[in-house]
């Protein structure tokens, strides 16, 4: 997977220059392309959103995704991403703090719920 | 949101339960169903057990809370009466508001809903990035941040599109335009530039 290691924040910039079809990402696959389109129509784009706006989206969210690991990695454990640097990372974002405690609160709840369940089950 | 409803996180391989049949033929206006969603993120708000209170400079989200929630403390370990009753109330909001969709509107939120990233592809990105293994926990605030991510440039692009008179499907202009808005609010990580609160 060496084309991940392309600097994405580049080719966002070249992305508005290169123009054409490949949306300036050279050899890069579209990662989350289905999902983007989704999500999308989910927050109120059209049912089928412009290939070029999902194309944008997933360089933002790449490069989004790989600002957050460098920073996480360089604070805490360094060299490790851990999930305390990420909501330390995102304290001062109300909708992204909310977000993220909520999920992992809720895996907690889930995986107490399994394991209870499988405990009846073992019984039986 | 609807805690009590949600079977998957992360949309994983979960059924989201919705009411049968919206019994209003009224369709509520995106403004104010925006209000109302809004206001179930900031439920989230109320969990926030240490994070500071936003500050007059952030999101336009918070500053519509109500003061009520503003002054709520809220207890680190387990639920105390307090909370479960407001959790409950804000479930009634929901399936209040749930049972009045039109069909479009839940077909919407239903994606909205189940729409997620692939847990493998997240997890191949990020430790290729880190170049060390990640845990599954990371994955899945990852994934969850980024899904709030999207949710900010799609809406800000929306705003945009409405304010320039024409009509969705997002066009790239847009998106542009609302990824300059929303770096200037200092909500998109990678410019290292002053975010300035008063002038």
């Amino acid at each position: 997977m060496a084309d991940e290691e392309e600097d994405p924040t580049f080719e966002e910039e070249n992305e508005e220059t290169g123009g054409g079809a490949e949306g300036g990402q050279g050899k890069r696959k579209r990662l989350f392309s289905k999902e983007l389109r989704c999500m999308m129509y989910g927050f109120g784009d059209d049912q089928n959103p412009y290939t070029e706006s999902v194309d944008i989206l997933e360089d933002l969210v790449i490069e989004f995704i790989t600002e957050m690991t460098h920073k996480a990695m360089s604070i805490g454990r360094q060299g490790r991403v851990q999930v305390e640097d990420i909501v330390f990372l995102i304290r001062k974002e109300p909708r992204k703090f909310a977000r993220v405690k909520d999920l992992l609160t809720m895996n907690e709840e889930l995986k107490l719920a399994r394991k209870a369940f499988d405990e009846a089950n073992y019984g039986s | 949101p609807g805690k009590g409803r949600v079977t998957g996180v992360s949309g994983e391989g979960g059924v989201v339960p919705l009411d049968p049949s919206p019994s209003c033929l009224d369709r509520i206006p995106r403004d104010r169903f925006e209000e109302l969603r809004k206001a179930c993120d900031e439920e989230g708000e109320l969990r926030r057990q240490d994070g500071p209170r936003p500050r007059a400079g952030e999101e336009a989200d918070s500053s519509s809370r109500p003061p009520a929630a503003k002054r709520r403390k809220v207890a680190t370990k387990g639920k105390r009466p307090g909370k479960q009753a407001v959790d409950e109330l804000e479930a009634q909001k929901m399936r209040t508001l749930v049972s009045s969709m039109s069909q479009e509107q839940l077909d919407r939120y239903e994606v909205y809903r189940r729409s997620a990233f692939p847990k493998a592809t997240m997890k191949r990105l990020i430790q290729t990035v880190a170049g060390s293994t990640v845990s599954q926990n990371t994955v899945i605030a990852m994934s969850g941040v980024a899904k709030v991510f999207v949710g900010q440039v799609v809406e800000e692009a929306l705003d945009v599109c409405e304010k320039w008179g024409e009509t969705p499907p997002l066009q790239p202009k847009h998106m542009r335009e609302a990824v300059r808005r929303l770096r200037s609010k200092g909500q998109i990580p990678g410019s290292k530039h002053k975010k300035i609160l008063f002038f």
